[in-house]
């Protein structure tokens, strides 16, 4: 099977790019993930795969075929590429049973009937609904509709499966154990498959490597490891699992040993990390909650950095406790296995579990009044 | 012959991979077939709207008619429509009715239309349809019986002067005209109030609700304020359907000397001797020019208003609100628009298609005859009209809804270049006034090649051409919102699986619209079935239809043929929609 290569892929909708040149090439029989919250451009950028949008530039080519490419002038509509895709809502088409919904990409394709009546029966059996063929799309519960028309993308062997949010009109309960199945299935399948998503969880646990995605730029393409542990961008640790984001100038550089000091309540700390930076530099130090533990005041610990922070609310959520604290005028999430923790406390941690960035991030302002407190 | 069981790479099974090959479709010259469809419709709609308009704009400053040899370009047209011609007082009268009618219309509509959506109301549902029946009625047959019941020697008339000595009210003139225009109207201006009212998100009421307000003070401060974008925009097509009616202005205005546009053109197109058509020309453009600007800022409105509107996925169900006391004073006015305005009219013209003498004075049971329906069936060409009604009716149903979902397929279900051009042209005929379009087509037929010019002008195929015209926009209208709910998914799943647009349309769409499709010929059949104006310029004796020949009896005194005419012609749109409901019900349960 191909792989596939998308080079400086573009889109503009007059004046508004909503994809900036982006490329990547997906190898064959990757799983890969294009992950990013609404409006990112990763539903264009699988649209523009599919043929159902044409890009304003670039190219994207699938073993020796070229499906786009905009300097010579080359367009193969949907129809001639030889994909399979699920969608969001599944569109099976109302009017026809599952069988009915099955054989129509294997009538276009000219195949006898016998043959289609195998395959049907076949595509089916491995999403384990040979016996519903006969019912109408209606008839039947949401995951089976979602498996239907997974069997009916994959019955005439496509060359690439896109899937565009398929799991995502399941109930949260579903869409779990829909996922390990997916995943089974295509490692059986080794079908080279694109999936669309902006669920991290699903991104996580289902790719070879995720793309990150935001306002049309691939801000990192890696394996989950990488994605969630080393983060190329703040965005990418905001989006992949919880962050909160200090602003704070440099102090003292050694080697990948920096003293920085935090703006939001003057402490120093110390961060471990390969970014480069100068004394002097405004950067952001980045830290997820779960890499934070709250210990009580005055407690010693040795080897992490110590922030004296005051609780301001503490839930519980199940295999955990959430605690909001405030670091000066900044709130905090921390998570912990301590209950009851109230008053001051002490958040440490360890200097390499810090993020941390030359950049210093941009909140919306929803965002910044939800962080900012009183002090 | 495993293909899927196994997880083997179907390239190493090269026996499957050669019927797996992704579909090919033949492009002569690399035009698919998708193009060459898309490029005919928008060539076909270019044509259509551009035919009666391109030539009335060039005539309008030709001196000579388009169809004689010589001339000259002037602007005396213009000239000679501004200085004398009596332009001046027909824009006065034409203003004067139009707003008129378009107020009456919105005090008839509104409230009627938030006492039925939004009110508990007894019967209420039989009222929500019964408010749409004057729709069916063509305003012509609704003038009719108007001057047949209300008139100087109507029979309501009469019976009051007897009664009271006297007739508070005056049909021939110009509020005359508009409360018959307005009945008339009313229901559109109540279709999109209601429509309206019954998408606006019913929480809004709930919040207001919970606030303490009661029913009034939700009724004010609430819902009358969100109807205010339908209100807009439904007053402009009021107003610019009002200045392109003939019928009435027709009826009521010509034998007392009020001339609006439509029939200052009609009585200089049709009765003068020698038709000067530069100033015909001349004024038919201006009149364009003000019903297409009316209709660009109502879509321009239209589209705004969009945004206002919060369309929930989450279904909130209205809860109508008690009006009390008052709701019997509702029922009171809705009872009474529906009974004067169009039932007893109707009721007056089955009355007088079936006496010799229709008046109060005498008892209409002595006079009972059948004289009226022989005086028509006497003559081939009376039966010959209505015969041609339906053949134009039913010709043009079919095709005009073909072309409608032909052109709805181009605007929103492909990615053709000129999808929005496909729309607008659709839309436009909107705004050109019938009268206009008749003329318009006497003189593209006149111009029209391959001796169409000799061939077409008085022929049923004519009528077809311009009714079609005039019914485009309600076609289109009435399919594209239900090919909207149907999920563009669906037809990208058929095209990624290999469907070319051609192909997907007859696998997938077809069976899905045509419910929708049925519903638009069915209204395109009553459109047709009552349209007239644009046949008053395109008629010979071999091709009369029902409205214009009922004109010709009516002008020569003979009412009570008109009024058999106007109750065959009541009687088949009425059996058609009751035909056509049955069937799509039918359509419904399979």
């Amino acid at each position: 099977m191909p792989e596939l290569t998308v080079r400086n892929l573009r889109k503009q909708f007059g004046d508004n790019t909503v994809l900036h040149d982006n490329s990547f090439t997906i190898k064959d029989g990757e799983f890969f993930t294009l992950l990013g919250p609404s409006g990112c451009g990763k539903s264009t950028t699988l649209n523009c795969i599919a043929g159902l949008e044409q890009p304003t530039g670039g190219s994207i080519t699938v073993g020796g075929t070229t499906f786009v490419d905009t300097e010579r002038k080359i367009f193969l509509q949907p129809e001639e590429r030889n994909l399979g895709m699920v969608f969001q809502s599944y569109a099976l088409w109302p009017h026809m049973t599952i069988e009915k919904n099955l054989a129509m990409p294997l009538k276009i394709r000219k195949i006898p009937r016998d043959k289609q009546r195998t395959l049907i029966h076949e595509a089916l059996e491995k999403v384990g609904l040979a016996d519903l063929s006969g019912r109408y799309p209606h008839q039947l519960s949401g995951g089976q509709q979602q498996r239907v028309a997974l069997a009916r993308a994959l019955v005439y062997s496509p060359t690439v499966l896109l899937l565009d949010e398929p799991l995502s009109n399941l109930d949260a309960k579903l869409r779990e154990q829909a996922r390990a199945w997916l995943k089974r299935l295509q490692e059986d399948l080794g079908i080279t498959t694109i999936y669309v998503t902006h669920d991290q969880d699903e991104a996580l646990a289902l790719s070879d490597r995720i793309a990150v995605m935001a306002g049309g730029h691939m801000l990192q393409v890696d394996d989950p490891h990488s994605i969630y542990e080393r983060p190329a961008a703040p965005e990418v640790a905001a989006f992949v699992g919880r962050c909160n984001f200090f602003e704070g100038a440099v102090l003292e550089t050694v080697d990948e040993r920096h003293t920085i000091r935090l703006g939001c309540n003057d402490g120093v700390v110390e961060v471990h990390s390969s970014t480069q930076v100068a004394v002097g530099d405004t950067v952001t130090v980045a830290l997820r909650p779960e890499r934070l533990e709250v210990v009580p005041a005055g407690e010693e610990v040795a080897g992490m950095n110590r922030l004296d922070t005051e609780v301001l609310t503490s839930s519980y959520v199940g295999s955990h406790y959430d605690y909001d604290v405030r670091l000066g005028s900044q709130v905090v999430q921390v998570e912990s296995s301590t209950p009851g923790l109230t008053g001051q406390v002490q958040v440490v941690f360890k200097p390499a579990n810090a993020l941390l960035y030359a950049q210093t991030v941009e909140l919306s302002e929803d965002e910044r009044e939800l962080i900012t407190v009183d002090s | 012959m495993a293909t899927l069981t196994s997880p083997v790479a179907p390239e190493q099974r090269p026996e499957d991979e050669r019927d797996f090959r992704p579909p090919r479709y033949r492009r002569p010259f690399g035009i698919g077939r998708d193009t060459a469809v898309q490029y005919a419709v928008i060539a076909l709609l270019a044509i259509w709207v551009l035919a009666p308009v391109v030539p009335t704009l060039i005539q309008s400053i030709r001196s000579e008619p388009l169809y004689e040899d010589g001339g000259a370009f002037t602007l005396d047209g213009y000239r000679h429509l501004f200085t004398d011609a009596g332009f001046g007082r027909v824009i006065w009268n034409t203003a004067l009715f139009a707003t008129l009618t378009t107020l009456l219309t919105l005090l008839i509509a509104i409230p009627m239309a938030v006492v039925v959506v939004r009110t508990k109301l007894p019967g209420g549902r039989f009222f929500a349809l019964a408010m749409q029946w004057p729709f069916f009625i063509s305003s012509l047959i609704l003038g009719f019986g108007w001057i047949i019941m209300y008139g100087p020697a109507g029979f309501v008339s009469t019976e009051f002067r007897n009664v009271f000595g006297g007739v508070p009210w005056n049909l021939y003139s110009i509020p005359g005209m508009a409360i018959t225009e307005a009945v008339a109207l009313a229901p559109i201006a109540y279709v999109f109030c209601a429509n309206a009212l019954r998408q606006s998100d019913a929480s809004l009421e709930a919040a207001a609700q919970v606030c303490g307000a009661g029913p009034f003070r939700i009724l004010t401060q609430v819902i009358v304020p969100m109807l205010r974008p339908p209100m807009v925009y439904s007053s402009i097509l009021i107003f610019s359907m009002s200045i392109e009616t003939l019928s009435v202005p027709l009826l009521y205005g010509q034998p007392v000397g009020i001339d609006v546009f439509s029939t200052f053109l009609f009585t200089n197109g049709l009765q003068s001797v020698h038709p000067n058509y530069s100033v015909l020309g001349a004024a038919s453009v201006i009149i364009l020019c003000v019903t297409i600007s009316l209709v660009a800022v109502q879509a321009k409105l239209l589209k705004d208003a969009a945004r206002f509107v919060s369309v929930r996925g989450k279904a909130t169900r209205p809860r109508p609100l008690d009006l009390g006391w008052l709701k019997w004073v509702s029922i009171a006015a809705i009872t009474f628009y529906v009974v004067f305005g169009a039932l007893i009219p109707i009721l007056g013209l089955v009355a007088r298609s079936f006496t010799r003498i229709f008046t109060p004075l005498r008892n209409p049971l002595d006079f009972v005859t059948t004289d009226n329906y022989s005086t028509i069936t006497r003559y081939d060409t009376y039966v010959q009209s209505i015969w041609n009604s339906l053949i134009v009716a039913g010709i043009g149903a079919v095709v005009v809804s073909v072309i409608a979902l032909l052109a709805v397929m181009v605007a929103r279900r492909s990615n053709f270049r000129f999808g929005r051009s496909v729309e607008y042209l659709a839309l436009i005929p909107q705004a050109v006034p019938g009268i206009i379009i008749g003329i318009g087509f006497f003189w593209a037929f006149a111009y029209a090649p391959f001796g169409l010019a000799s061939a077409l002008p008085g022929t049923l195929t004519a009528l077809v051409i311009a009714f079609g015209l005039r019914a485009l926009p309600s076609a289109f209208g009435s399919v594209a919102p239900s090919m909207m709910q149907i999920g563009a998914e669906l037809d990208n799943a058929a095209r990624v699986a290999g469907a070319d647009w051609v192909m997907t349309f007859f696998r997938i769409l077809r069976t899905l619209i045509t419910p929708a499709f049925i519903g638009a010929v069915v209204l395109v059949f009553v459109i047709m079935l009552k349209e007239y104006s644009p046949a008053v310029f395109l008629s010979s004796a071999d091709n009369n239809i029902l409205g214009t020949t009922m004109l010709e009896l009516w002008a020569q005194g003979t009412t009570g043929a008109v009024a058999a005419l106007a109750t065959i012609q009541i009687a088949i749109t009425a059996a058609f929609v009751a035909i056509a409901s049955l069937l799509t019900r039918g359509k419904h349960h399979a």
